[in-house]
C-alpha cells in the first residue's frame, strides 16, 4: 500500500525561529532585534503561538500565512501510513517554511508572519479571529505597517478567502491556494466516499456518527485501520476484480453477479467527486503489450481513485470525527442523495472501467435507498444546524485575489476554486452592468478592475510509467496537478510576486508579462476555458 | 480604475466604427484563433490505433484528401485548410488530453469529426468547447443527445442518430422478420442505450440481448456472445456496435459455422473494412445493412465517383470505403460552413453559418439534414440494403429507398428527399 501512497504533509517546516515566546497570552511579541531579519514570537489571546519575521528593509507590507489542516488528535504509531503523528501548533509564516519564498519576500521589503492557531482540525472560525488579532499585534509592534497580504494552503486557503470576504479593508491582496471548499461540501465529499466503502466493502466501518470524546477518537482510529485495510485488498485485487473478504452482503451479491470490485470502487469515487487522475495514474497510459489499451480504459481510473481515496480517507475520517465533536452529532446525511444523478455525466466517460451500463445500473441499484442492505446515513438535525453555522464564505471577491490549485487535487478538488471563478464572473458582470448604468446617468464610465487571477496547476498529457514487466511505477514523485497542494517553488514564487504586485499597484498581473511568468513557472495555465466541476454537494443543494 | 467621460467614449466608438467600415474593404485579416491570412486550422481526435481504430483510422486521411483537393482549387477565400489529427485510441480521457492539445497548443479554430460517444461526452464536460465558443463540427457519433442545442450549443451531429437507425431497423424487422426470434448485440453505454430506445419505440421484441462493455470486444468474448445467441435459438442477430465488435463476431461465427440472418448497424457495418480485416464475403452475403450515403461501390453516383477519385490520388492503394466517404463528406460540409462564415471567419460566424445555412449544405447523403437555430440534428435517416455475394452493401432491388424519422416517437416514413446536384467540381459554391 505504501507504494502508491503519498501522504498528506502535516508537519510544518518553518523557517527557524529560536526565541522564547512570552508566557502571557496577548502580550507584546518577543523580538530578537537581529538584522537583516528580525524574528518575533508570541501568543495571541486564545493561546495560539505565532511567528513574525521582518526584514531590515521593511516596506510596510506583511504577508500573513495560514497553514492547512492538521489533525487535532495524535495518531498512534500502530496505525498504518499516518501513525506517529503528534498534534502541533507550530507557527508557519510561509508555505511549508519555503526559504526561497521567504527570501523573495524579504528582498521586496515584505515581512512574513503566521500563527499555529489555538486548535487544530477544522478551525476556520477560531483561526480567523486569531489572524485578525495577529494583524493588530503586528501593526502595534511595527507601526509603519501599511498593507497586509494574506495567503494560505488548503484549509488555510479558505481561512484566507473568508478573511478577505469579511475584512476586505484589512488586505491589499490575497492568495487562497489549493483552497478547501466550505465545510459542508468538503465533508459531504468525504462522507459519500466513506459511506460507499462501508456499505460495499466493510460494514463494520462506522464512517461517521462517532461517539463523543475519547471513545469517538478510538472509533475513528479503528476506521482508519479498516479503511486502509480495505484499500490494500482492493489494490491487490485490481486486476482480478475480487472483493475483500470483509465485504457486506450487498457487496458479496455484486461479486457473485460478476461485478469487478475495481468498478465498484471507481463508482464510489465518481459519486463522491474524487478525481480519476492521481499522483501516478493518468487514466491514459498503458504498458506495452496486451494491456496497452485495456489498462487506461479499464484499470487506471480505479487505481486513480484508490490512490486519491486512500489519501483522502484519513482526512475524511478525522475531520468528520472532529467536526462531529464540534457540532454535537452526526453531520453526514445521504438520505436524499441521488447517486445516479451524481454520476450521470461520468458513467459514459468511464463506461469501460465501470464495466458497462448493466454493471453501473446494478451498482447504483445496490446503493439505492431501496436496498436495505445499504442503509443511508442519517444526520442529527441539531448538529447539521451547527455545521451550517460554522464559518463559510459566499465566494465574493473584494480584494485582488490569486487562486492556484491542482486540477487533480484529491483533498481540495479544483471545483472549490472553480466555484470562486464562476461566482466572480457573475460578480464582475454585475459590476460592469452597474458601471454602464452609472454612465448613462452621470456620463462618467468607471470600468471595473479585474480582481481575480486563476492559476490552474495542470496535469501533464500523460505520466504513468511502467517497469519492464509492465507494472505501474509508483515510487516516482507525484505528477504536477495531482496530490494535495503539490506546488513547485517556482509556482509559489509566481504567486508571491503576483501578490506583491497587486498589493503595490492595486492591479493583478496581466497581458504578455503574465503569460511569460506563467510559462516560466511551469505546469500552470491561465486559460479561461478551463472548467473544473464544482463539488458534488452543490449539485444536490444549489 | 479607468475613467472615461462620455465625450471620449463617443469619440472612441466613432473611431472604432470607421475602422470597422474600413476593415470590410480590406483583404482577409486574421482575427480569430486558428485563422491566419493564409490558413484555417482545424483539429480532429480519432482512434488511429487500438481496438476500436479499425476502419475509423481512415477518416483523417479522407478528410485531408478532400482538404488538399480544396486547397489546390483555391481553398476558402484564398486560405488553405490545415487539419491537425491526434490519436485518442478511443480512450475518453485521452480524447480530453488530445483535444486540450489541439485547442491550447495547436490553437485550432474548430474541431472536426471527433469520434465516439464517450469521447465526445468526455470532451464536452472536461474541455468544454461550448464555454470556449469552439465549434465542434459533425461529430462521428450517432448519440442523439448531442443534438441538444442547450446542452451542447457548439456541437453539430452529422450521422443519423442511433435511435433513428434502431427505429428504421425495427420497422424493417416488423415488415420482414415478423415471428422470427431476434437477438441484439450492443455496446453497453450511451451508444447502446440509444439503440435500445429506438427499438423500444419500434416495438421490437428480443429473445436475447447481449451487451458488451466498450473495449472488451475480442475473439474470445465473441465466442461467448455466440453461445448466448445459440442458446436463445435466435433467427436474426443484430450487430449494433463498433466495427471491431462486428469483426470479432462475424469472424468467430465463420469459424464456428454459426450463420443466422445478420443485420449490421452502420457504425460497424462497413463491408470493405470487415473484409480487409478477414471476414469472408460469404459470411456477409445476404446480411441486411444500413447507410445514409450511397453505396461505396456505386460509381454512378457523382459524389462517390469524385470522392473516390480524389482519395485514390491522395492515398494510393487504400480502399475507398464507408469511413472514407463519410470522412470526405464531413470535410466537404466543413468547407461549406467555413465559406458561409464569411471572408474573415470567426468561431461565432462559423456557428451562425451552420445554424442558418447548414440544412442546405450540399453532401452525398440520400436523406436531408436537420440543422437550424434550434436543432443540431444532422442527417435524418437511412436506406436499407443487402450485402451482395461479393460482400458489398447494395440497395435492395437495385434502387435506393431511404427512410427518415426522428429521435423521438415520430413515425418512420419513406423520404421524398431529392438530393440536389453536386456543386461544380465538388467545391463549395
Amino acid at each position: 500500500m505504501k507504494k502508491i501512497l503519498s501522504l498528506l504533509s502535516v508537519t510544518a517546516l518553518v523557517t527557524t525561529v529560536l526565541i522564547t515566546a512570552p508566557s502571557v497570552a496577548n502580550a507584546a511579541p518577543a523580538c530578537d532585534g537581529k538584522s537583516p531579519i528580525q524574528s518575533c514570537v508570541g501568543v495571541t489571546s486564545d493561546g495560539a503561538p505565532y511567528a513574525m519575521q521582518v526584514p531590515a528593509n521593511f516596506n510596510g507590507t506583511v504577508a500573513l500565512y495560514s497553514h492547512g489542516y492538521r489533525y487535532n488528535v495524535d495518531i498512534p504509531a500502530g496505525i498504518p501510513l499516518i501513525g506517529g503523528y503528534k498534534v502541533t501548533n507550530t507557527p508557519e509564516p510561509v508555505p511549508g517554511g519555503n526559504a526561497e519564498v521567504a527570501k523573495y519576500l524579504f528582498s521586496q521589503g515584505v515581512a512574513i508572519m503566521g500563527s499555529g492557531f489555538a486548535r487544530q482540525g477544522w478551525n476556520a472560525d477560531s483561526a480567523i479571529k486569531t489572524n485578525v488579532e495577529l494583524i493588530d499585534t503586528f501593526k502595534k509592534q511595527f507601526p509603519t505597517t501599511k498593507k497586509v497580504m494574506a495567503w494560505g494552503f488548503s484549509l488555510g486557503g479558505i481561512i484566507t478567502q473568508d478573511l478577505a470576504e469579511d475584512y476586505p479593508e484589512k488586505f491589499s491582496a490575497v492568495a487562497p491556494l489549493c483552497m478547501a471548499d466550505n465545510v459542508a461540501p468538503e465533508l459531504t465529499m468525504a462522507g459519500d466516499f466513506l459511506w460507499g466503502v462501508k456499505v460495499l466493502f466493510d460494514p463494520t466501518i462506522k464512517a461517521g456518527n462517532y461517539s463523543a470524546g475519547a471513545a469517538g477518537v478510538a472509533e475513528s482510529y479503528a476506521d482508519l485501520v479498516k479503511v486502509f485495510t480495505v484499500m490494500g485488498k482492493l489494490q491487490a485485487a485490481v486486476a482480478t476484480g475480487a472483493w475483500p473478504d470483509t465485504s457486506s452482503a450487498t457487496g458479496k451479491s455484486l461479486a457473485a453477479a460478476g461485478v469487478p470490485s475495481r468498478s465498484a470502487l471507481l463508482l464510489l469515487g465518481l459519486m463522491a467527486g474524487l478525481p480519476t487522475q492521481s499522483a501516478h495514474f493518468d487514466s491514459i497510459s498503458g504498458p506495452e503489450g496486451a494491456l496497452k489499451l485495456t489498462f487506461p480504459l479499464a484499470i487506471s481510473p480505479a487505481l486513480g481513485i484508490l490512490e486519491n481515496g486512500t489519501n483522502a480517507a484519513a482526512l475524511a475520517i478525522l475531520a468528520t470525527q472532529d467536526v462531529e465533536n464540534q457540532t454535537g452529532g452526526a453531520i453526514f446525511d445521504n438520505t436524499k442523495t441521488d447517486y445516479s444523478a451524481r454520476v450521470e455525466g461520468e458513467r459514459v466517460i468511464f463506461n469501460a472501467a465501470l464495466s458497462g451500463n448493466t454493471v453501473i445500473d446494478a451498482l447504483l441499484g445496490a446503493l439505492s435507498p431501496a436496498n436495505p442492505g445499504a442503509p443511508r446515513a442519517v444526520a442529527n438535525p441539531a448538529a447539521v444546524a451547527k455545521l451550517n453555522a460554522l464559518e463559510s464564505n459566499k465566494g465574493a471577491i473584494k480584494v485582488p485575489t490569486i487562486l492556484m490549485t491542482g486540477m487533480a487535487d484529491p483533498i481540495t478538488p479544483a471545483g472549490a476554486s472553480q466555484r470562486l471563478v464562476d461566482l466572480y464572473a457573475e460578480q464582475l458582470a454585475a459590476e460592469k452592468a452597474a458601471a454602464r448604468k452609472a454612465y448613462q446617468s452621470s456620463g462618467l464610465y468607471v470600468a471595473p478592475v479585474n480582481k481575480l487571477l486563476m492559476l490552474w496547476n495542470t496535469t501533464p498529457s500523460s505520466y504513468t510509467k511502467f517497469d519492464a514487466a509492465g507494472s505501474p511505477i509508483t515510487s516516482t514523485p507525484a505528477a504536477q496537478g495531482t496530490n494535495h497542494c503539490n506546488f513547485t517553488t517556482a509556482q509559489l514564487l509566481l504567486v508571491a510576486k503576483s501578490m506583491v504586485q497587486a498589493s503595490n499597484t492595486g492591479k493583478l498581473p496581466s497581458g504578455g508579462a503574465l503569460y511569460t511568468a506563467v510559462r516560466k513557472a511551469g505546469n500552470l495555465s491561465i486559460d479561461k476555458g478551463i472548467s473544473a466541476p464544482w463539488l458534488k454537494y452543490y449539485g444536490d443543494n444549489r | 480604475m479607468k475613467a472615461m467621460n462620455r465625450r471620449k467614449l463617443i469619440t472612441a466608438s466613432a473611431v472604432l466604427a470607421v475602422v470597422g467600415l474600413a476593415a470590410t474593404a480590406l483583404p482577409a485579416q486574421a482575427a480569430e484563433v486558428g485563422v491566419t491570412s493564409t490558413q484555417i486550422k482545424l483539429g480532429m481526435t480519432v482512434p488511429m490505433t487500438g481496438t476500436a481504430s479499425l476502419g475509423y483510422n481512415k477518416i483523417p486521411g479522407a478528410a485531408k484528401a478532400y482538404f488538399d483537393y480544396l486547397n489546390e482549387n483555391g481553398g476558402i477565400y484564398g486560405r488553405k485548410i490545415t487539419l491537425v489529427v491526434k490519436d485518442d485510441r478511443y480512450v475518453p480521457t485521452e480524447a480530453v488530453s488530445k483535444t486540450n492539445e489541439l485547442i491550447l497548443k495547436d490553437k485550432v479554430m474548430a474541431l472536426l469529426s471527433p469520434l465516439g460517444t464517450a469521447n465526445v461526452k468526455a470532451v464536452a464536460s472536461s474541455v468544454n468547447p461550448a464555454r470556449r465558443g469552439i465549434p465542434v463540427m459533425f461529430v462521428n457519433t450517432g448519440f442523439s443527445g448531442f443534438a441538444d442545442v442547450k446542452k451542447y450549443p457548439t456541437t453539430y451531429t452529422v450521422l443519423p442518430s442511433y435511435v433513428m437507425e434502431a427505429k428504421i431497423m425495427g420497422q424493417y424487422i416488423n415488415e420482414n422478420f415478423a415471428g422470427k426470434k431476434i437477438g441484439l448485440l450492443y455496446q453497453d453505454d450511451d451508444f447502446g442505450s440509444d439503440a435500445l430506445a429506438g427499438f423500444k419505440t419500434a416495438g421490437t421484441k428480443f429473445a436475447v440481448t447481449v451487451p458488451y462493455a466498450s473495449g472488451s470486444q475480442a475473439a474470445a468474448t465473441a465466442a461467448g456472445w455466440i453461445t448466448k445467441f445459440k442458446a436463445a435459438e435466435v433467427d436474426v442477430v443484430i450487430l449494433f456496435g463498433v466495427t471491431s465488435a462486428s469483426l470479432y463476431m462475424l469472424a468467430t461465427a465463420a469459424q464456428l459455422k454459426y450463420a443466422p440472418q445478420w443485420m449490421i448497424g452502420s457504425v460497424g457495418g462497413d463491408a470493405t473494412t470487415l473484409k480487409l480485416a478477414g471476414v469472408p464475403a460469404g459470411v456477409l452475403y445476404n446480411a441486411i445493412g444500413f447507410s445514409p450515403v450511397p453505396a461505396t461501390t456505386d460509381m454512378k453516383d457523382e459524389y462517390v465517383k469524385l470522392f473516390s477519385d480524389i482519395y485514390a490520388k491522395a492515398v494510393p492503394g487504400s480502399a475507398f470505403d464507408l469511413n472514407v466517404l463519410l470522412g470526405m463528406n464531413s470535410a466537404f460540409m466543413a468547407a461549406q460552413a467555413l465559406k458561409a462564415a464569411g471572408q474573415n471567419p470567426t468561431r461565432k460566424s462559423l456557428l451562425a453559418a451552420i445554424d442558418s445555412k447548414g440544412a442546405t449544405f450540399a453532401n452525398s447523403a440520400l436523406v436531408p439534414l436537420g440543422y437550424s437555430k434550434t436543432s443540431h440534428v444532422g442527417l435524418t435517416g437511412y436506406w436499407v440494403g443487402r450485402f451482395s455475394p461479393a460482400g458489398d452493401l447494395a440497395p435492395i432491388g437495385g434502387t435506393y429507398v431511404a427512410y427518415t424519422t426522428d429521435s423521438g416517437a415520430g413515425a418512420v416514413v419513406k423520404t421524398t428527399y431529392k438530393r440536389p446536384a453536386m456543386p461544380a467540381k465538388g467545391l463549395p459554391n
